[in-house]
């Protein structure tokens, strides 16, 4: 197969770091192209290479076999480089037609706009993509898959040879994300060169056919067919050593009272007659699809939102908590945010700071003096312990990779030594080793008599790690499915708890 | 005690390493502070040698007075940018306690300590008015601050039938008068107190640290465990406390409580207060202070104005230099704040 874009023997380097090192990658037309690799092993950079947010240091990009040297993405856009990045890029009030054909408004920026012209023109794109959404919907009222497919459209609406994919799954539930793989096979069959970016290893083994590995900024493989290859062997590109393996056997249940308990449990966040509870040392997962109500659950429990009926007992005791303030100092409730840069850390201060943010209060002396080898004190052992991979405690957290920063917004929780915490998403966009790590790091707290409430709509994760599973949708609790770690099996029962809504 | 964390120094990851670490001492050169020292210490050299009063012992001491004075409003200000807000009202509450310090002395007769501090718990209480309505309306503190500013300065001057208070005891203007250390003005030596104070508080206390946060990103703080309305209440609090002690210091150097001390609703102290911080470093998004770069800015801009004004340049010119200073340092704070953002910082 000819190739449309070839990468050869790229470099670039930023101060201190050689980001790629002689890198090559071929894409043919279609085909579906993995670009595989850890957090940090140079995908992102390669991605703004290919799309010309940056140029090379050293190699040659070649589109259609001519060299090219993009200086603006809108070069690259108008070569037919298409790029669907992780965050959207939609204007949330426009609607979808004039997000669809946002830079091709009028012929030029005063004349005036042609909406029946734009909105015939997006509804051909939607319906490629069987998208069947009126394209004068404003954005903001479509779901995040939904939004997810306006952008491919517009990508397309490029006439995209070339599309890259950056994690397009990372906040799809399963169903959505088989719909969204239809649609790249259908591409494929129409000659577009897929470029797909994800840390989702069965994905990239159902869809992809070739790949490419990141190590360290260097080609570990540079395009080859995965038909060869095994899951095993691709980890161990990437890490540079075999997957640990080791499917958990289910946990003994924790024969304790229940920490926490919700009884009939009703929020002005929309949650209706909900039941759960959680024991010492119990993992309790929460699954459902995006939007069924899960964060808002915890934020509700912690006093974000107001309870309207029911129940929440603590230790047997009723309480009503009113501020994530009470519910730390006085109940020893924790909550890991799935919104790590916008609620889990303020990315502006140092490692330090961010890990001892929760005990500040606890430390202080009595007239709220408190100094930073006094926070060092207890929060180093625990910044050592889930080795943190960072300069100094007094390094400003938002230069460090996002697993370390994920280590750091679980460590402070587990510095504060809170009873019950609550963790919502917790390996959104970091790397294979660290999330195998805080699996381990969930199952120790556990193992220690903390009770912990999981929150993923990541499925093998749900499997691999909770104790029991409560599946919700629609903010109520649909079922309880317990977990023999039969992947199968398990994740069936969960389906048919949520599928269930037609027939309730 | 961080031993683990040390140890992996040596092999950073390739993801972290991508941000370029600066030397220490590059780290210096480049601050704020230091690039302000430098250029307050050339405008000096510079001055000193072309004007032949500007290192009289008179002139000193006036310097260092404004310097006080002006470091003060800067800090007023200072406090509340913390929480990326701001607060237009600095100069009207200034004037409502320097007004009611006045009444208090003059009226009620109260002792000077007892009519200082109730003077800074007006403003306190001012200003906490402010943070009240900010964190409980939502709304951004420049229209509530704004309305407040005519609010207090209007009631004031009902209040007080816009006549001042020229009978304070001897010992007010006897303050302002003041020298200590050589031509050194006591005011200066009040500021710098306060500065102390302050960096305690943003360093070394609990309540400092949160008021940080809950500026940097008040979402992470409040789920964090900080209770961030509070805190930001507090930071408000704060500011009216130091706007009413500039206003204190302010009838100190004149001797006299006056309602137009501060200008028209107190507008007057509205540029120097954005100018220390901004050129000091303070990032006005918030989050980020620095106590000794609003110093260091109130400084230059003192030094700047009072050259000038020995070279006779005209006032209006001088307004329009420091207006023009003041665009520059915001434009220098956008550039230091998309530097972070490309850092992945903010």
């Amino acid at each position: 197969m000819a190739s449309i874009l070839e990468i050869r023997h790229v470099s670039k380097s930023f101060p201190g770091v050689k980001a790629l090192d002689d890198v090559s990658i071929s894409l043919a037309a279609g085909s579906v192209h993995a670009l595989l690799g850890e957090n940090g092993a140079g995908k992102s950079t390669l991605i703004k290479i290919i799309t010309g947010v940056q140029a090379p240091d050293a190699g040659e990009v070649l589109f259609d076999g001519a060299s090219m040297r993009f200086s603006k993405p809108r070069e690259a856009g108008a070569c037919g480089i298409g790029v669907v990045h992780q965050e959207r890029n939609l204007v949330m009030r426009f609607s979808v037609a004039e997000n669809i054909m946002l830079d091709r408004l009028g012929a030029h920026s005063l004349s005036r706009v042609d909406h029946t012209a734009i909105a015939d023109e997006a509804v051909r794109w939607l319906k490629m993509l069987d998208l069947d959404i009126d394209p004068g919907t404003p954005v903001s009222r479509l779901s995040v898959a939904q939004m997810q497919l306006v952008e491919i459209g517009k990508a397309l609406s490029l006439r995209s040879r070339v599309l890259l994919l950056d994690e397009p799954t990372a906040s799809l539930t399963p169903n959505e994300s088989a719909a969204l793989f239809a649609i790249i096979r259908k591409l494929k069959a129409d000659g577009v060169a897929i470029l797909f970016v994800s840390h989702k290893l069965e994905e990239v083994f159902g869809i992809c056919d070739t790949v490419t590995v990141l190590r360290d900024g260097r080609n570990v493989c540079d395009s080859v067919p995965l038909a060869g290859l095994n899951r095993q062997d691709v980890v161990k590109m990437m890490i540079g050593r075999a997957e640990q393996l080791a499917r958990r056997a289910p946990r003994s249940k924790p024969a304790a009272s229940p920490l926490l308990e919700l009884r009939g449990y009703s929020s002005d966040a929309g949650h209706r007659d909900v039941n759960l509870t959680v024991r010492p040392g119990e993992i309790v997962g929460l699954y459902g699809l995006v939007g069924a109500g899960r964060s808002e659950l915890a934020k509700s429990v912690l006093g974000l939102s107001r309870q309207t009926g029911g129940e929440v007992l603590l230790n047997g005791q009723a309480v009503h908590i009113t501020s994530v303030a009470s519910a730390l100092h006085h109940h020893g409730i924790g909550y890991v945010s799935e919104d790590r840069k916008g609620e889990g850390l303020i990315l502006l201060h140092s490692v330090l700071d961010n890990a001892g943010i929760t005990i500040w209060q606890r430390l202080a002396s009595r007239f709220g003096l408190l100094h930073d080898a006094t926070v060092a004190r207890e929060v180093g052992p625990v910044i050592a312990k889930l080795e943190v991979k960072t300069p100094s405690l007094q390094q400003t957290i938002g230069n460090l990779s996002g697993g370390n920063q994920q280590k750091v917004s679980v460590a402070k929780w587990i510095a504060a030594g809170v009873k019950l915490l609550i963790i919502d998403e917790p390996s959104v966009g970091i790397d294979i080793k660290t999330k195998a790590y805080l699996h381990d790091l969930i199952h120790e707290l556990a193992g220690r008599g903390t009770a912990i409430l999981l929150i993923t709509s990541d499925m093998p994760e749900m499997v691999d790690v909770a104790d029991r599973i409560l599946v919700m949708d629609r903010f109520r609790i649909k079922g309880e499915v317990e977990n023999d770690r039969v992947y199968e099996r398990v994740s069936q029962a969960i389906m048919t708890f949520i599928h269930d809504r037609k027939a309730a | 005690m961080t031993t683990a964390a040390s140890d992996s120094a040596t092999t950073p990851e390739p993801g972290a390493a991508e941000v370029p670490r600066p030397s220490v001492t590059l780290q210096v050169l480049l601050s704020n502070e230091f690039g302000l020292a430098a250029l307050i210490a050339v405008a000096v050299v510079i001055f000193a040698t072309s004007l032949p009063g500007f290192t009289s012992p008179f002139s000193l001491f006036t310097l260092s007075r404004q310097i006080g004075i002006d470091t003060m409003i800067g800090l007023a200000m200072m406090a509340v940018i913390v929480t990326g807000g701001l607060d237009l009202s600095v100069g009207a509450i200034g004037a409502c306690a320097a007004m009611f310090f006045g009444f208090g002395l003059e009226q009620l007769g109260l002792p000077l300590p007892v009519a200082i501090v109730f003077a800074l718990l007006l403003g306190a209480g001012l200003g906490a008015i402010n943070g009240i309505t900010v964190v409980r309306s939502g709304v951004h503190s420049f229209i509530i601050t704004l309305a407040s500013m005519s609010i207090f300065f209007g009631v004031m001057i009902y209040l007080t039938q816009a006549k001042g208070f020229n009978g304070l005891p001897p010992g007010v203007a006897a303050f302002g008068r003041m020298k200590l250390v050589g031509p050194v003005s006591v005011l200066l030596v009040t500021t710098l107190a306060v500065c102390a104070g302050l960096l305690v508080l943003y360093r070394f206390t609990a309540l400092g640290r949160q008021m940080l946060s809950a500026g940097a990103n008040a979402r992470a703080a409040e789920l964090s465990g900080i209770e961030v309305g509070r805190t930001l209440i507090f930071c408000h609090a704060l500011t009216g406390a130091l706007a009413a002690l500039a206003g204190l210091m302010l009838t100190a150097r004149t001797g006299a409580a006056v309602p137009s001390m501060a200008g028209h609703l107190g507008q007057d102290w509205l540029l120097p207060a954005f100018l220390a911080p901004v050129l000091g470093g303070t990032l006005l998004t918030g989050g980020r202070v620095s106590v000794i770069g609003t110093l260091l800015g109130a400084t230059f801009v003192t030094v700047i104005t009072s050259g000038l004004l020995l070279m006779r340049v005209s006032e209006f010119w001088v307004q329009a230099f420091l207006g023009l200073m003041l665009l520059a340092a915001v434009l220098i704070d956008k550039a230091r704040h998309t530097l972070l953002r490309r850092r992945g910082m903010i």
